[in-house]
């Protein structure tokens, strides 16, 4: 009897010192009531297990040893199985490095660490470069990325079928210390049947900090993705609706020219191409005009009702913004856009971001040495003929030579922030550039007064990225600080503030409706805010390093964000699910943009070239449909290499002309 | 246990003033340094992602520490990519090449060119999905490739970057070898060891990989030490040397050394020293230099072109110094004859013009700038006299009996004698001129009298104009009415040397015919006063 006090004394001992506070509760409980006893007295098995798990409480060599045991018995397990073992891998891996770490015992958890490293090297590198300089119990606990991790578990799909043969693995070799690792920090779902394809475990690479269970939850609420009502491309469609044939043909040439000579004094110096151009474009408007009623036939995205107060717009606006709507040319996969590329010299390596406007005209660049500097490209092209490079030193135009120095300049310089300017965004009409810096500010430039009109004061860190709506007037930034904000042009305080991610926000994007704003962050998550009640409504989990680019379809319904890997991810917003990803791109993604009808989806990497995607396919194919389709659906059309120039931003004009701009850089 | 050791955190303590830093101490800091130094440098990546970059600078970890209002690290921010050097004796410890700037250098550069302002160039990448073959575009067919490579680039960069300064190594013997002879070089380029030296350049065969190390030393010595003429003509030497050796493939590395060879032909000033004969340093540059244009002009088409146009160019600039025009003058005629008479002899008068008051006692009182002028004079006439020897050389034998021109030159020595007692008034130069007129005919001591005139610093012998036309009535005098025939024929065979000769005999006076062979002096002496009486009479 004294032996089994003493060894009911140590389980609930052993279960405190592990916080296992219900089954310590529970077992108080057993004892007070000696109604039913637990016969672990008696089960010399048990006994022994329990017996041997104090002896080596902290004999550190035992984490090294089980987890080198496991690491060669799940790698010569069969192969039908194995990737869903090694997935388990991972996750006992770093918890048993910090296991040793919170144990105090450096070195080992040092060599340790070293030994196992590359096998996890490829999919987690990032995460390891973090948890690589954790060298104390404090470090431990100050470390966000560490102590998410340490409170969390991690989900693990597994087949009835592996998680019989782990935990058969596990018993038979009794070793603990991966026993316990696995009992406390992974949370199996067992499913029955087939082992999963390894294609699908998008969930397992992420580590998030948030409890996956909150992402499912977050992820349940009602989404309306759907466009505006009144917009003017459904004004347009009525409209073409009533118009005859005939009158609709006279309308369309006279337009075709007018849009050609206006083309012209943008691109000129190009005229070359542009005879050839005129024939086609014309040839393109009229199978356009003979798709769109098929396009319409097909279920519309549904209309919502704009939950902000919307600015208005004058009519000749409209009027021109009709027209570019009128002319736009219908993209495919088998017609692809023109792509117009200005290329940024002698920039000496400060070009940190770039920005075209909507219809191509303007060319923003943000620079290292805190200034902004706006080129007017159809003033270029006017004066230059073929040489743009010559128009810049010719350029005598009075307004180009404003700034301090009166010097001549290609460009107008805006200057006011005091740090690197990282990102510009221009209003939709063109007529305000927004800017963020590492100066903590954004500041509103007025591109018809050359000046600064409002510096925004709201971040405490380096603001990373700002982006007008799809209307103007609201603009979003994303932080070093972790939130994002939403802002009015006429107030100088945010209206909202988006927090909850746990790193820095890196890139945001307005949804087509205005009523969403999408966050890339560096937690590799890519989260959906609604604007109205600032509530997080949406988690898109998947990506293996920080986000980088964002972009939205213009039907509201596909999200694609960029990332560090080159990896770019189509999601679908209402089912917050990853469709596919697409690869392709060895770099950084700097920018992804949808063509207007949302048919292309363009991107661009630091390797230098610009990637066009067809995503029309996936887009026409209803969910239930997609899980038999082959998961490559969406597919590479195009790779456009430039000579050496990352691409750092793409802007599809109403017109889908695809424009692109990056820095020239040698020493790649 | 942490990559920082617990010394590192000792020495930084002990910079800072803290001498007794317990060892329990530092052991704890260590670790701690270390998850600092990687918080910051992950926040360094977060800037550089923000700043469209996939390379890491200084600026970045600046950013990194501005994020937690830490001062930034000064001195780093130069603006190109750092330069790694390998410690030596490490395989994985590396350092910053930092080398000391003399300010004075610095101070005494020419200002750098202004940067270029920032522009926007636009160009089609693509009409409708397909990319115009434009120059702004990656070429279609090796588009794959490139951006392949690009990406591996990318993806260690950094450690590219470290390779490149120790991808060359060489062994212990050869840095030896390199070490001992540039001290020698630079220390005692007169001694014995030197001349061994100098033969083991020119002959081991090992000596490849060194190559690269020996140009740069020339070309970094040569620019540094203008004023020491025997670390110069040593210099000059080891090139020599170089180029001899059969085994030393040492093309790629021509033009670097050509800038160095180049100004020891022609710079204003070799050496400090009056003593300093740097006449002889230009002729055995001029030397070196043809030897480098026989052996790669035609692997470098351009090479004699651009090393001719650069001493052309400092011959015909009336503004350097008369040193630069003798540089000029020996390189050009070290080049063969067909340069002396295609760029020499046609400038040769306008710059005989200008020449010749430096060249007068009465109106060049400074002694060094008349010895000067009368070195380029000297050099000038044995330019245009070796151009024009070339050129008799291949004359066709004359027709006439052997017999008749002994006779000719032996009248000539008759009809010479005046000519020549006006020379050896002069009492320094008849011994060793004399000696050699024996054969060459009285006409040649007067072309020694010209050459040696300047190293017996005296003004005399020179041939003024009166003088010249003495001379040219005395071969008038004595032979038009003899080799009329001969004269005929030869002046249907070339026409165009007789005129060259005619010139230089109106130039130079008859320094020039000391250069015409011997065996043909009697006829072509013949030929060229019968031309020369063609000449005046036409002109009379």
């Amino acid at each position: 009897m004294e032996n089994m006090q003493a060894v009911n004394n140590f389980v609930a001992a052993y279960l405190k010192k592990k916080g296992f506070k219900e089954a310590e509760q529970l077992l108080e409980d057993l004892q007070n009531k000696e109604s039913a006893p637990i016969d672990f007295h008696n089960d010399p098995e048990l006994a022994k297990f329990i017996h041997r798990f104090s002896q080596s409480e902290d004999d550190v060599a035992r984490y090294q040893d089980g987890y080198s045991k496991l690491r060669s018995w799940t790698y010569s397990s069969l192969d039908l199985y194995k990737h869903e073992l090694l997935r388990v891998l991972y996750p006992v891996f770093i918890h048993s490095f910090m296991d040793m770490v919170a144990k105090g015992h450096l070195q080992e958890a040092r060599t340790f660490f070293n030994n196992f490293r590359e096998d996890h090297e490829l999919m987690h590198s990032r995460d390891l470069q973090k948890l690589e300089g954790v060298l104390s119990q404090s470090h431990l606990e100050e470390m966000e990325f560490a102590r998410s991790l340490r409170q969390s578990k991690v989900n693990i799909k597994i087949c009835q079928y592996s998680y019989d043969l782990l935990l058969q693995y596990l018993h038979k070799t009794q070793s603990t210390a991966m026993l316990g690792v696995i009992n406390e920090h992974i949370n199996f779902q067992v499913s029955s049947g087939q082992p999963s394809s390894i294609s699908d475990d998008a969930e397992v690479v992420t580590l998030i900090g948030s409890c996956q269970d909150t992402a499912n939850q977050i992820n349940q609420k009602e989404i309306h993705w759907g466009l505006l009502e009144d917009s003017l491309e459904e004004r347009l469609e009525k409209a073409g609706g009533l118009l005859s044939d005939s009158e609709k043909t006279e309308e369309e040439n006279k337009e075709g020219d007018a849009d050609d000579t206006k083309k012209r004094s943008v691109e000129s110096g190009k005229q070359g191409a542009s005879t050839k151009k005129l024939k086609k474009e014309k040839a393109l408007n009229a199978t356009a005009k003979s798709a769109r009623p098929e396009a319409s036939t097909t279920p519309a995205a549904p209309r919502v009702k704009a939950k902000l107060p919307l600015p208005l717009m004058s009519t000749e606006v409209e009027q021109s913004i009709l027209e570019d709507l009128r002319n736009r040319v219908q993209l495919s996969s088998v017609l692809l856009p023109s792509v117009s590329f200005y290329t940024f010299l002698n920039t000496h390596n400060g070009l940190n971001c770039s920005s075209i406007s909507h219809d191509g005209s303007l060319v923003a660049g943000g620079f290292s040495d805190s200034s902004l500097k706006v080129w007017d490209m159809a003033k270029l092209g006017q004066q230059g003929g073929s040489s743009i490079l010559q128009a810049e030193n010719d350029s005598t135009s009075s307004e180009h030579v404003v700034g301090p120095n009166g010097g001549k300049r290609s460009y107008t310089l805006f200057q006011g922030h005091s740090g690197p300017v990282h990102s510009a965004t221009f209003s939709p009409l063109g007529d305000f550039i927004l800017s963020s810096s590492a100066d903590t500010t954004i500041r509103l430039w007025s591109t018809k007064l050359n000046a600064n009109l409002v510096c925004y004061k709201g971040h405490n860190y380096p603001v990373w990225d700002v982006q007008f709506s799809p209307v103007g007037h609201y603009f979003a930034s994303a932080s070093h600080d972790r939130t994002a904000r939403i802002w009015s042009m006429d107030r100088i305080q945010p209206l909202r503030i988006m927090a909850g991610h746990l790193s820095d926000v890196d890139c945001v994007q307005w949804h087509a409706n205005c009523n969403y704003i999408a966050t890339g962050s560096s937690d590799k998550t890519v989260r959906l805010w609604d604007v109205q009640n600032g509530e997080c409504v949406r988690i898109f989990i998947g990506h293996r390093s920080m986000i980088l680019s964002l972009a939205m379809s213009p039907d509201g319904r596909y999200m694609a964000s960029g990332d560090e890997d080159g990896m770019i991810m189509m999601w679908d917003i209402s089912s917050g699910r990853c469709i596919t990803p697409l690869m392709g791109h060895t770099s950084c993604v700097w920018t992804v943009a949808f063509s207007c009808e949302g048919s292309l989806l363009a991107s661009g990497s630091a390797d230098c070239t610009v990637k066009l995607w067809d995503v029309t396919t996936s887009a026409k194919v209803p969910r239930n449909e997609e899980k038999s389709g082959n998961p490559n659906r969406l597919r590479l059309l195009k790779t456009l290499a430039t000579k050496s120039t990352p691409v750092y931003s793409l802007q599809f004009s109403r017109r889908n002309l695809l424009f692109a701009a990056g820095a020239l850089s040698k020493n790649l | 246990m942490s990559i920082v050791a617990k010394e590192t955190i000792e020495v930084i303590a002990q910079s800072i003033g803290i001498n007794n830093l317990s060892d329990d101490a530092a052991l704890s800091l260590a670790p701690d340094v270390e998850y600092r130094m990687r918080e910051i440098m992950q926040e360094a990546i977060q800037c550089m992602r923000h700043s469209r970059r996939t390379i890491l600078t200084t600026d970045d970890v600046d950013g990194a520490l501005n994020l937690r209002n830490v001062e930034p690290v000064y001195g780093f921010t130069s603006g190109g990519p750092l330069q790694f050097k390998r410690a030596i004796g490490h395989r994985d410890l590396f350092y910053i090449d930092d080398r000391d700037v003399d300010l004075k250098e610095v101070i005494e550069a020419p200002l750098p060119k202004a940067p270029l302002d920032t522009g926007v160039a636009c160009h089609w990448l693509a009409i409708e999905g397909v990319q115009p073959a434009i120059p702004e575009n990656a070429p279609v067919g090796v588009i794959a490739a490139p951006s392949n490579g690009n990406t591996h680039e990318q993806k260690d960069e950094l450690p590219v970057d470290i390779r490149l300064p120790v991808k060359h190594v060489l062994s212990r013997e050869l840095q030896l070898y390199f070490d001992k002879i540039t001290e020698l070089t630079l220390r005692k380029s007169d001694s014995a060891l030197f001349k061994e030296a100098l033969v083991s350049l020119a002959t081991d065969s090992g000596l490849h990989p060194l190559v690269p190390y020996f140009t740069f030393f020339v070309a970094d010595e040569v620019s540094r030490g203008l004023n020491d003429y025997s670390l110069l003509f040593a210099l000059m030497r080891i090139v020599w040397s170089l180029l001899q050796n059969p085994h030393i493939h040492i093309e790629p590395y021509l033009h670097q050394l050509m800038p160095s060879v180049v100004t020891c032909l022609v710079s204003k000033k070799l050496g400090n020293r009056i003593a300093d004969n740097h006449w002889e340093l230009r002729d055995f540059t001029a030397k070196l230099v043809a030897l480098i244009c026989k052996r790669f002009g035609h692997v470098y088409n351009t090479l004699q072109t651009r090393l001719t146009k650069t001493l052309l160019n400092a011959l015909l600039d009336p503004k350097r110094a008369l040193t630069q025009h003798y540089g000029a003058i020996q390189g050009l005629a070290a080049l063969g004859p067909n340069v002396v008479r295609l760029l020499i002899l046609p400038n040769l008068e306008p710059y005989l013009r200008l020449l010749e008051p430096e060249l007068l006692l009465e109106k060049q009182k400074n002694e060094m700038k008349r010895y000067e002028a009368w070195r380029v004079y000297g050099a000038l006439l044995r330019a245009a006299g070796q151009g024009i020897y070339e050129r008799l050389k291949i004359f066709p034998p004359l027709p006439s009996p052997p017999g008749h021109t002994i006779w000719k030159s032996k009248e000539k020595v008759v009809t010479a004698v005046p000519n020549k007692r006006k020379a050896s008034m002069e009492p320094l130069e008849d011994e060793p001129a004399l000696k050699k007129i024996a054969t060459d005919g009285p006409i040649g001591s007067l072309a020694l009298v010209t050459t040696l005139a300047p190293s017996g610093q005296n003004d005399a012998g020179q041939p003024s104009s009166s003088e010249k036309k003495t001379a040219n009535r005395v071969g008038k005098d004595g032979q038009t009415l003899k080799k009329s025939a001969i004269l005929n024929q030869i002046w249907k065979d070339d026409l165009n040397s007789g005129h060259t000769l005619v010139t230089l005999l109106e130039l130079l006076g008859e320094g020039i015919l000391s250069f015409i062979p011997s065996p043909e002096i009697s006829a072509t002496a013949a030929i060229v006063c019968a031309l020369l009486s063609k000449a005046i009479d036409l002109k009379l």
